[in-house]
């Protein structure tokens, strides 16, 4: 109980205070701009926080990464083009709420949830963090690849009216995922011998390529032909979630908070699967499926739950086992390394003063974040009031900025346009750009573990069937995709017959 | 006489001033900001912050860490050997100068790079399960040689330093025939130990560490030739039975080749002055580096001789192309 005082006295301090708050808004500022994102700017801050103290130095760290989680939300919603990769599932249903005059409403029940899927999984860090990590472990490269595999047949719920569009979309994600320099044997692939693209195609480059680049040029040609979207004034309002909505989606935050702390657990899945895991499983089961995808509060509540959930998630094998899930958490270990924490399973018995520390400024963290968040909305969503066309320009520039920010690249400028030029044709195709990011984010992920496992069994394929939740998730992938192409043959008999009796009666 | 006198007199004035322009020109460096490529994201990127940051107290400008991350390294190296030779853009750089370039991912190789100054040192470890009941390496090769299955050991990549430094290893013992590589990136060896899904693993140390002390794994030895500050009742492997294994990872500053003599020196000064910091000391310690200063010269040898070793040890493992 001692370190619990001693914690609570360090986290009380003004100055650690002022560094939470301060690394909040840093968050949701990198977060919110479509290219700059919170791996970016906990890596900006980290110099920062070298000569501080421990407590605000890990204080702003936690508030930077939890900042940037939620803030993600805010262009996903907006603007239609996610902050973070682990908001590209927000936009399927937050964008319609916001053409529909009711971005209010999304905003106020996406950084609800955010802030109730982040504390969720700060209890269950408190309560079970040992047990958790011991259970995360035992996810090898087979349970991985079986889960990757799952996470991927959420593209049949994202393909709209076409499974075989949905295909090829998801398809092209995963070959493109393939240039660069492969990982695990060094060499290089589709690279043409030019070292330059040895870097690949960045996941945020490519994000923000697909869902900016063709929205900014259809914008501009709206503008030249006169058929702009126009949102009136006057249907911009700063509604916020009623208790009601907030009650009736209670269980669903549960839920995807826990599958996002649960994903989150698990070394090198991370935010981008449990969100659109989350989001299919909130159509599977919502009452009003037909909503989803065309402006459905519970499908904005349901990614955002789960995605930061994965904050706390991640924490667990970041703490207990000193391993990061993700660049973010990456940076967080040296964070934690320079002020002498070692994570590891010594860290819960030799630092405990430093663990409730952490604890409690994950709590602060999302607390600062929330209200700022909550009460910036009515700011949020003035820009709407600004012309399109001109907004395009704007954000076309941070696009720029942002995407050479990531890694000082020239290359990933033009790979932002030529991906973006790529994802308008396949709109005008009718090819949904949503299955590329699950393609994009879960292809590397996906091969490395199906590589890794072929290693370790020496080629022996039974290595696949060796686990039992292994074959847990190869059964649900079967039955998700099973139910979607039995639904669809049905939907296509209804038709044709309703077809015939039409003209029959004719 | 007279005439000489005074040309003499003059070329004297001239020299002098041409002199004091030179010297003034040199006492400019740097100018503007330098800009420090780091190739790799994670501890390593924290150091090189850390080691800008620490730089910039000690020159006129400040110096600037920029992330220029991917393809092994490949992508950084071949961004600042492009630059200037004018010591404006300088890299963090590391033994990967010789694997990426083996592997054929760059076109050039170290000597496209003048060196500044060797700034760190990390010894890559071998540890096992406790439970393994491997008490010694010597225990472990036994063992391995007794048996008929293989021993499955996690590195970070297929001809990555820790693979190298596992080959160079296993060989040494004898059992380099019975070793299959399992490669996992972003430091997940560790997990998979503790999970059981390989017998060992051969990382950097700070990442078995902790799991030592709460008696999980145990570190059977560490790959340089002398025992390191971190773990002082670990033997070195060259101690128990691997002949005269020295294979440790350097780190430290470049600056593309011609960079002139004199703005070497004052990179380098200034980089020994941060290296020799109590601050850097500290911070090195606490995340697994060794503070290792080396002037330009020796550093230089340093790279050369290593660049060999390297290709060599990928040419036998088939790795270079």
């Amino acid at each position: 109980m001692d370190a619990f005082y001693s914690a609570l006295g360090a986290i009380s301090d003004p100055f650690t205070l002022l560094a939470i708050v301060a690394g909040s808004i840093i968050g949701i500022v990198f977060g919110s701009i479509p290219g700059l994102t919170f791996s970016m700017a906990l890596a900006l801050v980290l110099p920062l926080t070298f000569r501080f103290e421990t407590g605000a130095a890990i204080g702003m760290l936690l508030g930077t990464y939890i900042g940037g989680m939620t803030g993600g939300s805010v262009s996903a919603i907006l603007l239609g083009i996610p902050g973070t990769p682990s908001a590209a599932a927000t936009v399927l249903d937050g964008y319609k709420m916001t053409r529909n005059g009711r971005a209010g409403l999304a905003l106020g029940g996406a950084v609800l949830a955010s802030g109730f899927g982040g504390i969720f999984s700060l209890l269950v860090m408190i309560v079970s963090v040992d047990m958790v990590a011991r259970l995360a472990i035992q996810f090898g490269p087979v349970e991985i690849f079986a889960l990757v595999l799952f996470g991927l047949s959420t593209i049949c719920g994202l393909a709209e009216k076409s499974l075989i569009r949905g295909m090829i979309a998801g398809i092209i994600g995963l070959l493109l995922m393939t240039i660069g320099l492969d990982d695990m044997d060094g060499v290089a692939r589709m690279t043409f011998g030019w070292t330059p693209l040895l870097q690949g195609v960045d996941l945020l480059v490519a994000m923000v390529g697909l869902f900016a680049v063709p929205q900014i040029m259809k914008t501009l040609i709206d503008y030249r032909t006169d058929s702009a979207f126009k949102l009136n004034a006057s249907d911009i309002r700063s509604e916020l979630p009623t208790r009601k909505q907030l009650r009736s989606s209670f269980w669903l935050m549960v839920r995807c908070s826990g599958l996002g702390t649960a994903i989150g657990s698990i070394p090198g899945t991370g935010g981008p699967i449990a969100a659109f895991l989350a989001y299919d499983h909130a159509r599977r089961f919502s009452k009003k499926p037909e909503r989803f995808g065309k402006g459905s509060l519970e499908g904005v509540m349901a990614p955002e739950a789960s995605n930061n959930a994965v904050t706390g998630g991640a924490m667990i094998p970041l703490l207990s086992l000193g391993i990061p899930g993700d660049p973010a958490t990456a940076v967080m270990l040296g964070g934690l390394l320079i002020h002498g924490l070692v994570p590891g399973p010594m860290l819960f018995t030799q630092n405990k003063p430093e663990v409730y520390l952490i604890y409690l400024a994950i709590l602060v963290a999302y607390v600062a974040v929330v209200v700022f968040q909550y009460f910036g909305i009515r700011g949020f969503v003035k820009l709407l009031k600004i012309p399109p066309h001109l907004m395009a320009v704007g954000i076309l520039i941070m696009c720029g900025v942002g995407t050479f920010a990531i890694r000082n690249s020239f290359l990933d400028i033009y790979m932002m346009v030529g991906v973006g030029l790529i994802g308008y044709l396949l709109t005008r195709a009718r090819i949904p750009v949503t299955p590329i990011i699950l393609g994009l984010v879960l292809g590397p992920t996906l091969e490395r573990e199906f590589r890794t496992a072929m290693i370790m069994s020496e080629g022996n394929w039974s290595i696949f069937f060796s686990s039992i939740s292994a074959i847990i998730f190869y059964l649900l992938t079967i039955g998700v995709i099973g139910f979607h192409v039995f639904s669809q043959i049905r939907e296509a008999k209804t038709a044709r017959r309703d077809n015939e009796q039409q003209q029959g009666a004719s | 006489m007279k005439t000489t006198r005074k040309s003499l007199m003059l070329t004297a004035a001239a020299a002098i001033m041409f002199a004091g322009f030179n010297v003034q020109a040199k006492a400019e460096f740097p100018e503007k900001p330098v800009e420090m490529t780091v190739l790799f994201g994670g501890t390593a990127q924290t150091i090189g912050q850390l080691l800008a940051d620490l730089m910039s107290k000690n020159l006129a400008e400040p110096v600037v860490a920029v992330s220029r991350t991917g393809g092994g390294g490949a992508v950084g190296y071949s961004h600042v050997q492009s630059t200037g030779a004018d010591g404006y853009n300088i890299v963090w750089n590391s033994n990967s100068i010789s694997t990426s370039h083996y592997r054929g991912n760059m076109p050039f190789n170290y000597e496209a790079f003048t060196p500044i100054a060797r700034v760190s040192v990390e010894t890559p470890a071998l540890a096992v399960r406790s439970d393994a009941g491997w008490k010694s390496l010597e225990d472990m090769a036994n063992a391995v040689k007794a048996g008929d299955k293989k021993l499955k050991v996690g590195i970070s990549g297929n001809g990555s330093f820790t693979h190298l430094t596992s080959a160079a290893l296993f060989d040494k013992m004898g059992i380099g025939d019975k070793i299959v590589y399992v490669p996992y990136g972003k430091g997940k060896a560790p997990v998979e130990l503790l999970a059981k899904r390989v017998d060992a693993a051969v990382q950097w140390p700070g990442q078995f560490i902790p799991h030592q002390q709460s008696g999980d794994l145990s570190i059977l030895c560490v790959t340089g030739k002398d025992r390191i500050p971190q773990l002082k009742d670990t033997p070195s492997c060259a101690e128990v039975g691997a002949g005269d294994l020295d294979i440790t990872m350097w780190r430290g500053l470049a600056a593309p080749a011609g960079t002139p003599a004199d703005v070497v020196a004052k990179l380098q000064a200034a980089a020994k002055a941060a290296i020799e910091s109590g601050e850097f000391k500290s911070a090195a310690d606490k995340i697994g580096f060794e503070a290792a200063y080396l002037p330009a010269d020796e550093f230089g040898k340093l790279i050369a001789s290593d660049d060999a070793v390297i290709g060599d040890l990928m040419g036998k493992l088939g790795l270079k192309k």
